[in-house]
């Protein structure tokens, strides 16, 4: 499966990920199977599976820290063992990935150290994540929200062609989330982005194609906007009760109406507003990347 | 941003390795040198009588004072540091060597700072340390107290490898200290059951037998702990 065109990498070539029948996983114990897909077009590619499905060994593999049994990984065509192909790569655990016993900065500056970015890039980084507050707080005593920022930092140290981000905005206030989505959305434009998430709005909202993953095999992978689920139902939102509603369905504030398709939704929105309803929202209700999950 | 050379090495982390040991086990940092210290004035006082003892006690606290640094590689493989640096392509066997590395600069501060302790205290007094005792200091307790550190450094690192994370005396990390004395401790009670605490013949096989249990340790290193191990269990 592939998606799109090339774009251009920093030294001229094209930038692309292939992942060529890869089957990984840990001591031996299989967790990915034979697992193959091409992605050479920037933009956001959400990750979605269920626990276990193995998106994280996915992201390990990728990131060429789990070698694999079988198959291949390739970053511009280039094997992800050799020092050019990894360079151009940008890795985001699960986890944090704070080291104890610094500071903000000193941790930074730790990070830096790896990615071999300039001293200056620490304070412009600390700037722009708006960690200049916290620069010589230790990181043990930062929240958890403060401390994911930290962890995020590290992305915008070095700019670098592909990222590999492994749930960025889990436990996050929906305040950070959408911050670090609003950063992360900015990095995609030129940039290739696997992105995994548990949260399906925000997969659809930020997301442009979409791999799932299911038992360790990849089940989907295809444009987020050419999934539909299984049912199309809206929920609506009225600003106060009327009888025009009341064979609806109920679903907390939402009365529910099944339509055929997205098609649907202006007729409907006629038909409210001749029998008088007052919408103040109308709504999709049912995800159709529930269905990946099934 | 700065674009560096890809093909250049990864860079040096064992600066920030060491200080960041130093700050993790400072606990047991100003232990080591506290008891080293004590045991250093033992020698310094009653060098006769009591410092083939003191000379052997040496090792069992200047290993404790080495703990930060597998402090620091349990902490930064359950938080995901390592898998982080192995992705940026800094080998597992670096990471092992820059804790072995920064667990050995540890037992040298413990020592340095005992042993002018010892030092000052001898040429203060006017009376020099009796022979046998300089030899055990030079031929035991300097090679044990490092020997006894890279053992403890190597064990843990391969025990904390195929634990999941547990507080406690239970974790890695309490145990630890325990195996880093071990050596030292069953040779200074070898050398009190046989009488012969002043004698470099007993505590010298000990050091080597330790020596070679770490060379092995680290011969099998990567066969015994693959990559897989240095990612976070959680």
């Amino acid at each position: 499966m592939a998606a799109g065109r090339g774009g251009s990498g920093a030294n001229g070539a094209a930038t692309s990920i292939s992942c060529r029948a890869v089957s990984s996983g840990y001591l031996g114990t299989r967790v990915l199977k034979g697992i193959t897909f091409e992605i050479d077009r920037p933009g956001i590619y959400v990750v979605l599976g269920p626990n276990g499905a193995g998106k994280t060994t996915l992201f390990r593999t990728l990131s060429g820290i789990l070698e694999p049994y079988e198959g291949e990984v390739l970053i511009a065509g280039e094997p992800i063992d050799r020092p050019r192909a990894r360079d151009r790569l940008h890795y985001l655990s699960h986890i944090d990935g704070m080291p104890d016993g610094l500071t903000v900065r000193e941790a930074l500056e730790f990070y830096a150290r790896v990615e071999r970015a300039a001293p200056a890039d620490v304070d412009r980084v600390l700037e722009r994540l708006e960690l200049r507050p916290f620069a010589d707080h230790f990181l043990a005593r930062l929240s958890a929200g403060q401390k994911k920022r930290v962890s995020i930092a590290r992305i915008f140290l070095r700019e670098r062609e592909i990222y590999l981000l492994d749930e960025p905005t889990a436990n996050l206030d929906p305040r950070l989330a959408r911050e670090i989505r609003t950063l992360i959305l900015d990095l995609s434009r030129e940039k290739i982005v696997l992105y995994s998430s548990h949260n399906l709005f925000e997969a659809r909202e930020i997301g442009e194609y979409v791999l799932a993953i299911r038992a360790g095999a990849l089940a989907l992978f295809d444009r987020i906007e050419n999934l539909r689920a299984a049912r199309f139902v809206v929920g609506l939102r009225v600003l106060g009760p009327n009888d025009a509603l009341a064979g609806y369905a109920r679903q907390g504030e939402y009365y529910l109406r099944e339509l055929p398709g997205p098609e649907a939704v202006p007729g409907l929105l006629r038909e409210l507003e001749e029998k008088g309803v007052q919408l103040r929202e109308v709504r999709e209700m049912e995800n159709p990347l529930e269905d990946l999950f099934t | 941003m700065t674009s560096p050379d890809p093909a250049d090495a990864p860079p040096s982390l064992f600066g920030i390795t060491v200080r960041r040991a130093i700050t993790s086990g400072r606990v047991y940092l100003v232990l080591g040198c506290v008891f080293s210290s004590l045991f250093a004035v033992g020698l310094g006082f009653a060098a006769e009588s009591f410092g083939g003892y003191g000379a052997l006690l040496v090792p069992v606290y200047a290993a404790l004072g080495g703990m930060g640094a597998l402090m620091v590689f349990t902490s930064d493989r359950i938080k995901g540091v390592f898998e982080y640096l192995i992705a940026y392509g800094i080998s597992p066997r670096r990471l092992f060597a820059n804790v072995l590395g920064a667990s050995c600069i540890l037992v040298a501060i413990v020592l340095a700072v005992s042993m002018s302790v010892a030092l000052l205290l001898s040429l203060g007094r006017g009376r020099p340390f009796p022979l046998s005792v300089t030899e055990l200091l030079l031929g035991y307790s300097l090679p044990m107290s490092f020997a006894s550190v890279a053992f403890a450094a190597t064990v843990g690192m391969f025990w904390t490898s195929l634990s999941s994370p547990r507080e406690g005396m239970n974790s890695p990390i309490g145990l630890v200290p325990i195996l880093g004395v071990a050596p030292s401790l069953l040779t200074l009670i070898a050398a009190i059951a046989t009488g012969r605490a002043d004698s470099l013949a007993l505590p010298g096989a000990a050091v080597l037998v330790v020596v070679l249990l770490v060379l092995l340790l680290l011969r099998f290193m990567e066969r015994l702990m693959p990559r897989e191990r240095l990612l976070s269990p959680t």
